[in-house]
């Protein structure tokens, strides 16, 4: 990575930091934490052959998708002509000179592709997602139109679920004190947080998550997906503003954005010289007919994406907030209890002081097993949030039990019971992950994202082998779920695996062992070059070891 | 799988579709095989061929890219904006002259020159090739952008 031209800023920089640039400190501390390098090996005939292996894989899920398109186009016939039943919704036949209510092509996926591999997503589940689930048997006699249930349930090893500190158990400590909670505060709380909401149980949990942070003070929200879309507008809200937004963000950041009276500029995924493109250029043209300065820009990131599995580079970004005055809004859904030595997030894995990041987000969701976010930040910030969110205003407060569950999951992860048991689920979780991607890597697997999230995205290209994936592997009784076109690119479409502190390392070999014997039979293996890095999965297995015998 | 074909991230996939990693080259060979085919029918000649292949070429351009509107999945982000724009109107969010366009322009002006070679620039193959060609090449200039001509294919 070559060393970037030292502005006059670097320099001044360089004097404050005792000879080193922001952006040489930076370099060393990526130099630790990239991975080793591959050793390039001479191009041979088998690589050729590989190479030219995958521009056939492009072309046959081109050609995969316009059979499927082709094949589409001519079942809508069968189905106009009569020769085949509509199951969809039809017009009446005495309103056809009307304006037509739907518009069939809108439908057209819905119809010939989604309905044909329905039965690999929406699975009912019939126990708690932990390590293992129950998963209700669907059969459907019309092609997937209509699926009912055969009573019969299947157990299969979960690597679906967001439960990467293995919180989803429905006994132990957290499970008790949630119960106590019930019985001392009910199940609802039938107020919002601004008129009779603010339970004793809220400070409590609100004092927790921000001490777990590290921040002067946190709010706490029932819903997660709200709490995206019901603060951005309430910080955003005045006319001025700009808003920095990565192109792979959530949903509800992009709902939270875009209820505000803001200009919205996107940004390449993690492209932090994108970022700093279009800080200048926002900051150098002003508001788009005026000219004037802009109010306040705000950047906002997530700490791991759930479709790329990538962690987003925060010392970077926070070198850029402070040298071009805009602020940060990190959502760390996904990271939150899965990243760093001690679970306190993507401020932790990157030695970043979590005060620097404005707006620390979270959701209480995917390591805390409860359901819910917070918002972590200065008082000042806090204080205004309370008094001027959608939310508190609004929305009714968490449920007493939920916010139990908080607690507890917290105060085990921060080690305040006594005892290292989340210490041990961190270690758990950090061993699992790099086997289980070390492995995949191995065995010759497309992998996306970062070496160190838990959230590990294989990639299949076809659409059918989608469906075929996820039909195979739950035949051997592992639960996957699977994503296509159009919600990722058309020729992305992945198997995206969550791994967990609850899985055994046995629990692991058997799902890999059925996802090499998938990928044989399916050629899914399209990896060029199988990296190994042998030794770093064991060292980290010891590790847990040694950590639980210390119990 | 997503539910029913909706995408998050608001961003319309019938935009950046074709900018896919080898895109160009499935749309080359898929000509090639619709050329290998019509050379294989018996009672075909050569000219005959390729004149089909062109005309063939350029009807499933037009219908695909200039007549069929909207997008074939539900696009619940931009309130039905996208509802009454063809796909080269969608590609690349309206943004002209990229990379794309130029190749989907370019595509039909190659098999003309083609076809006009190994027709041996014969009058009656001429008129065909040329007056498809136009039919595909005129609706993608971008003074054409959101025009209907007498309201066909408005709604």
């Amino acid at each position: 990575m070559p060393l970037p031209r030292l502005t006059p800023g670097d320099r001044l920089e360089q004097r404050r930091h005792g000879g080193r640039t922001c952006a040489q400190a930076l370099q060393e501390r990526f130099a630790q934490l990239r991975p080793t390098p591959v050793t390039a090996r001479k191009v041979g005939f088998t690589t050729k052959i590989k190479k030219m292996s995958q521009e056939v894989t492009q072309c046959l899920t081109y050609v995969n998708y316009g059979m499927l398109t082709l094949f589409g186009y001519f079942r809508d016939y069968l189905r106009k002509s009569g020769l085949e039943t509509t199951h969809s919704a039809i017009e009446r036949k005495k309103m056809k000179d009307f304006v037509p209510l739907y518009q069939s092509f809108e439908s057209f996926v819905t119809r010939n592709i989604y309905m044909r591999i329905r039965d690999c997503g929406n699975r009912p589940i019939c126990s708690v997602p932990s390590a293992e689930f129950d998963v209700l048997e669907m059969v459907s006699d019309d092609g997937n139109w209509h699926l009912r249930l055969t009573g019969k349930s299947r157990r299969c090893v979960n690597v679906a679920s967001y439960n990467y500190l293995g919180f989803a158990e429905n006994t132990g400590p957290c499970a008790d004190a949630a119960a106590k909670a019930l019985q001392q505060y009910g199940a609802g709380v039938c107020s919002t947080r601004q008129e009779l909401g603010h339970y004793s149980i809220h400070e409590e949990l609100e004092q927790t998550t921000a001490r777990f942070l590290g921040v002067e003070d946190a709010v706490t929200f029932g819903m997660g997906f709200a709490t995206n879309s019901m603060n951005i507008p309430a910080l955003m809200g005045g006319k001025g503003c700009l808003i920095l937004s990565d192109e792979k963000n959530h949903a509800s950041l992009v709902l939270g954005a875009r209820l505000c009276s803001t200009v919205i500029k996107v940004f390449k995924h993690n492209d932090m010289e994108d970022v700093e493109r279009k800080l200048r250029e926002a900051i150098i043209h002003g508001q788009p007919r005026t000219h004037r300065a802009w109010r306040k820009i705000l950047i906002i990131v997530e700490g791991i994406y759930s479709m790329e599995a990538s962690i987003i580079k925060l010392p970077d970004l926070i070198r850029l907030k402070k040298k071009y005055g805009a602020y940060l809004y990190l959502d760390e859904a996904h990271s939150i209890g899965a990243l760093g030595q001690t679970g306190r997030g993507v401020t932790e894995y990157w030695g970043v002081d979590p005060r620097d990041v404005d707006i620390m987000m979270g959701t209480f969701t995917k390591s805390f097993a409860a359901a819910g976010g917070y918002i972590g930040g200065s008082k000042r910030l806090i204080n205004y949030l309370r008094a001027y969110s959608h939310s508190t205003t609004y929305a009714c407060s968490m449920a007493a039990p939920v916010a139990q569950q908080v607690i507890s999951s917290m105060k085990i992860i921060m080690g305040e019971d006594g005892t290292n048991r989340g210490q041990l689920r961190i270690k758990q979780l950090a061993a699992n992950t790099k086997y289980f991607r070390q492995r995949l890597v191995e065995m010759g697997f497309i992998v996306y994202g970062n070496d160190d999230s838990p959230i590990v995205p294989v990639i299949i290209c076809m659409p059918a082998k989608i469906a075929a994936f996820s039909r195979e592997l739950h035949q051997q009784n592992v639960g996957v779920p699977v994503v296509g076109f159009p919600a990722t690119r058309l020729m992305e479409s992945r198997a995206r695996f969550c791994l967990s502190a609850a899985h055994t390392r046995e629990m692991l070999d058997k799902v890999l062992d059925a996802i090499s014997d998938v990928g044989d039979r399916l050629q899914l293996k399209y990896s060029l070059n199988p990296t190994t890095k042998a030794a770093s999965a064991e060292e980290c297995y010891k590790q847990v070891d040694s950590l639980a015998h210390e119990e | 799988m997503g539910d029913g074909g909706t995408t998050y991230s608001g961003v319309n996939p019938n935009a950046v579709w074709l900018n896919s990693r080898g895109i160009w080259l499935s749309y080359v060979i898929a000509v090639t095989i619709l050329h290998l085919i019509l050379l294989s029918i018996p009672f075909l000649n050569v000219a005959q061929a390729w004149t089909l292949t062109n005309v063939v070429h350029n009807i499933g351009n037009y219908i695909f890219l200039h007549m069929l509107k909207g997008t074939p999945w539900e696009t619940n982000w931009d309130q039905g904006k996208s509802r009454l724009l063809t796909h080269w109107e969608q590609i690349d969010f309206g943004e002209q002259f990229t990379t794309t366009r130029k190749f989907l322009f370019l595509a039909p002006v190659i098999l003309f020159i083609l076809a006009s070679f190994y027709t041996k620039y014969d009058p009656l193959h001429f008129v065909f090739n040329l007056s498809t060609m136009l039919l595909v090449l005129i609706p993608k200039l971008p003074q054409l952008h959101g025009v209907r001509i007498f309201g066909i294919n408005k709604y």
